[in-house]
């Protein structure tokens, strides 16, 4: 096979194992949904056609990420996948939306930078820049040069960890993911956050090894990030009154559990991780579907207009119930499992005050998701005793956009309570880096 | 005599310059069709030079003891010239479009012309004399071009222009002194001049005139602060701001700044001294001005220029690593800025002569009416800010493993600079594709409904060099090794 240079030495390089394959499927499953339900929230928009020419580049642009068998090609695929996804935040052209984009793409592009000064890095120092399950660094031409390795280590994390919303650079998240169109929000929001933290996997579990970082201030750093973000992300959710936005943060706090299990860095950590992955991406797109069917349908934005909802939307808000208990981790739907796995990991972990300081904040956070994804159930089931009924008039939406709310969410259930085969599957990726 | 086909290059357009405002044409497309013929024969002369390369140097003109002005094909000065003698036809087929409204056009181009005859005395000088007396006619030869405007203002940065560039050379004159008198040779030669018993004790002044001479040719570069010029300078019409302050002449100063580091005070008498140091500060500076500058600058011109301003420090910042890998990075940024960077300059110029806006606030919504043009900003766009594959991300690529692979405290500091800059890069220059592109809903369609893409003439250099710009990329590894073996003479 011809290989086509871009540097010198480092050839374009597809490859795929089952790490890249697990997040493809995802990736690719989730797109599709989200494509069946734009056909009719896009209906009406003029420009339509681009919505969903840029829809499917980013697509393209992230099944290349998953199959990239260097960093080189990771690279290209992530920038091409910045920028494709820009125009869905910038689609509305208001003064918002456009501030935005500008935000989410400098955000973007300040982390990625900040993260090639670990390429640099990988490149002087590392055999080779292929994925290799344990490392490529070279033990002996590193020596006396730790230090700046945990350095730009730490750079990578905190630079990817933009795109997966995590402190300090999370701050683009909140602002540019409402402003896109409903489907493109659920994508951005459930699969694009994923993609930084698959870089970091990368980065952490395949190129430097984690022998070299476990026990290091990289790792305690990194996991203080994730809890302090955790806990953070809930607590701006708890207190946003606008769907989106809540749901957005939201995003911010769960990511971050991921991102908690791949700093862990054992064997139930990063099972935890991957499955939380997948379980949050199936729930965070539907509730971002769910938030997109309440404004094209009634026009609500705010969390306070939806009062009684579930009379007028039954479906829909029963699709967002089950996944937010999910979400919750109310066993025995699957966020319970992840997140059992991410306590058990960092107990196993054995790291002074984090290792137990880490289970309190998933509790703390697990309850404050309980208190801003449930209060929309409550008030949208039992509207309370000075509500005054209007006469019914049905507002759910067509079945373009119910099918994949309930595939998505029957998914989202079933897969945590029939959850052997996505365990082994995930306990299989995690024992090969291990 | 076979070398004598050295001076035909630099003679050729100087002749044909002159004689241009001679003649009367019958028409302006007749015209138009000779000074074309006269650049594409030019560049023919170039490359059969350069494909087969006559060895050693050529006497051309003894002026009085040994100072000698000689020429010689090398590495270097066939990179410089290979670039320079792609880019000008392009640049003259643009500028036939663009000066059609123009008073004196014909002057113009004999002015245009001659330049490149200059630029090619640069590239092919052999030694410091030939070089330094190139360099100072490439600054009156520019001067007629930078005014071309004729308005008052124009008048002032071509006063400016020549003040600061006089300058420079001055104290670059300095640097040619001292490697006259204690060089064991005129002439350029890989890995420096200076050895033996004539400077034991002058070690330190010679750096210190070094880093004389660097900011003196540093003028032309634009190092901070000596950069005012160039900003001033975007008055000019487009193709001389394109070609001339984006490559020929700015890449003049690189290129001399190349030579002389490399070629006459050698790498290993500088390196690791603070004459090294300084000149990597100066640098770092620059890279981080220019690109803080330029996101400020509103006006549109200006702000490529400013960008203009960070990325020769990058190059400059390349050569001052003093190593082998360093002098590949500033090989590969200065042919990849050179496209880069005149691709933007001409649809910035599309734009002007197009819609007569001149700044980046009023290009709302221009995307659509004018496609070839902002599809082309746009790939310019990503390539100067180092979005991989294209070619802005292997320069970048190659400074910062050069930087850390020398391994000092400022090589590091650099690569910082360098990923700043380049985030810098990133607001200064999507910023318009954004407006451009995506206008915010409220604003006026019916004011850039009559603007369309410019004619064929300036349409085909865009397409050409996005062609050139994703294949640059592609073919990146060949052109590496083609600057590897020149820095590995080193």
């Amino acid at each position: 096979m011809m290989n086509i240079y871009v540097l010198k030495d480092i050839p374009i390089l597809i490859k795929t194992d089952g790490l890249g394959i697990l997040f493809l499927i995802l990736t690719v499953f989730t797109w599709v949904m989200n494509l069946i339900f734009s056909i009719e929230y896009m209906k009406h928009d003029k420009k339509r056609a681009r919505y969903y020419v840029f829809f499917t580049l980013t697509l393209l642009s992230m099944v290349g990420i998953c199959i990239s068998g260097n960093l080189i090609t990771m690279y290209i695929f992530y920038e091409f996948m910045s920028l494709m996804s820009l125009p869905l935040v910038l689609h509305e052209q208001s003064k918002e939306a456009i501030r935005a984009g500008l935000k989410y793409i400098l955000y973007s592009l300040a982390g990625a930078f900040m993260g090639l000064t670990g390429f640099f890095f990988v490149y002087q120092y590392g055999n080779s820049l292929n994925f290799t399950p344990g490392g490529v660094i070279d033990r002996a031409a590193l020596a006396g040069h730790e230090g700046g390795l945990y350095l730009v280590t730490m750079l990578v994390i905190i630079g990817f960890g933009s795109k997966a919303g995590m402190f300090p650079l999370h701050g683009w998240l909140p602002t540019a993911h409402p402003v896109a169109p409903s489907p493109a929000s659920a994508f951005l929001s459930g699969n694009i956050t994923k993609m930084g933290l698959f870089v970091i996997v990368r980065y952490v579990y395949y190129l430097v090894g984690p022998e070299l970082l476990r026990g290091t201030w990289v790792q305690y750093t990194f996991i203080s990030l994730t809890l302090l973000t955790v806990v953070m992300g809930s607590m701006m959710a708890y207190k946003e009154n606008q769907i989106k936005k809540r749901l957005a943060y939201s995003t911010v706090s769960q990511v971050s559990y991921a991102l908690l299990g791949i700093a862990l860095m054992t064997d139930f950590g990063l099972t935890g991780a991957i499955l939380h992955v997948v379980f949050h991406s199936l729930v965070k797109n539907t509730l971002f579907e769910v938030a997109g069917a309440i404004i094209h349908k009634t026009g609500f934005k705010n969390v306070k207009d939806l009062k009684d909802i579930a009379r007028k939307m039954p479906i829909t808000m029963w699709c967002y119930t089950l996944v937010s208990l999910t979400l919750v981790g109310v066993p025995p739907t699957s966020a319970f499992l992840s997140k059992w796995y991410l306590a058990k990991g960092a107990l196993d972990a054995k790291i002074p005050v984090l290792s137990y300081l880490a289970p309190i904040c998933l509790i703390i956070s697990a309850l404050l998701t309980a208190g801003y994804l449930l209060s929309i159930t409550l008030k949208a089931f039992f509207p309370g005793d000075e509500y005054d009924y209007p006469c019914l008039e049905k507002k759910e939406p067509g079945l373009f956009m119910l099918i994949p709310m309930i595939i998505m969410t029957v998914f989202a259930v079933g897969l945590g309570i029939w959850a052997g085969p996505m365990i082994n599957l995930a306990g299989q990726i995690a024992g090969g880096v291990l | 005599m076979n070398s004598f086909k050295i001076l035909l290059p630099i003679i050729f357009p100087l002749a044909a310059g002159m004689f241009i405002p001679v003649f009367k044409f019958k028409s302006r497309r007749n015209r138009n069709l000779l000074i074309e013929a006269v650049t594409i024969i030019n560049s023919v002369f170039v490359w059969m030079l350069l494909l087969n390369a006559p060895e050693g140097a050529l006497r051309a003109l003894n002026l009085a003891g040994n100072l000698e002005i000689t020429f010689h094909v090398d590495g270097l000065g066939s990179v410089f010239a290979g670039l320079i003698s792609i880019l000008w036809p392009l640049a003259t087929l643009y500028a036939f479009e663009y000066m059609k409204h123009h008073g004196k056009d014909t002057v113009f181009f004999a002015f245009y012309i001659m330049t490149y005859g200059i630029t090619m005395g640069i590239t092919l000088a052999a030694n410091l004399m030939t070089l330094y007396m190139f360099y100072e006619m490439l600054t009156i030869v520019t001067l007629p071009l930078v005014m071309a405007g004729m308005s008052r203002e124009a008048i002032m940065a071509g006063r400016k222009y020549i003040l600061y560039s006089m300058g420079g050379a001055a104290f670059a004159f300095i640097g040619f002194i001292f490697i006259f008198t204690y060089g064991t040779s005129m002439n350029f030669i890989p890995g420096g001049v200076l050895a033996g018993a004539s400077i034991e004790g002058k070690e330190n002044l010679l750096r210190a005139v070094y880093v004389l001479a660097v900011l003196g040719f540093g003028v032309k570069a634009a190092i901070f602060p000596f950069h005012g010029w160039l900003p001033s300078a975007s008055i000019a019409p487009t193709p001389v701001t394109a070609l001339l302050h984006a490559v020929a002449v700015v890449k003049a100063g690189a290129f001399a700044i190349i030579r002389i580091t490399y070629y006459s005070f050698g790498t290993d008498f500088l390196k690791g001294t603070f004459a090294q140091y300084i000149v990597m500060v100066f640098a770092m500076v620059t890279i981080i001005y220019g690109s803080a500058r330029a996101v400020k600058e509103p006006h549109f011109k200006r702000r490529l220029a400013y960008s203009t301003v960070s990325n020769l420090s990058y190059i400059v910042f390349g050569a001052s690593l003093m190593t082998p890998l360093g002098l590949t990075a500033a090989l590969s940024h200065m042919i990849y800025h050179a496209v880069i960077k005149i691709t933007l300059f001409f649809c910035a110029g599309a734009v002007l002569i197009r819609t007569h806006r001149e700044y980046v606030r009023e290009l709302d919504g221009l995307g659509k009416r004018m496609p070839v043009t902002f599809a082309t900003f746009t790939v310019g766009a990503l390539a100067l800010i180092g979005i991989p594959p294209l070619p802005g991300f292997i320069s970048k690529w190659n400074l910062c493993t050069a930087a850390l692979a020398q391994g000092t405290i400022h090589a590091y500091v650099g690569i910082g600079v360098l990923l700043v800059s380049a985030l810098l890069t990133a607001v200064y220059m999507l910023s318009p594709v954004i407006r451009a592109y995506f206008p915010p809903v409220d604003f006026d369609k019916k004011s850039v409904m009559d603007f369309k893409d410019p004619g064929k003439c300036m349409c085909l250099p865009f397409v050409i060099f996005v062609i050139a710009m994703i294949g640059l990329s592609f073919c990146a590894p060949q052109l590496m090794s083609v600057f590897d073996s020149i820095a590995s003479l080193m």
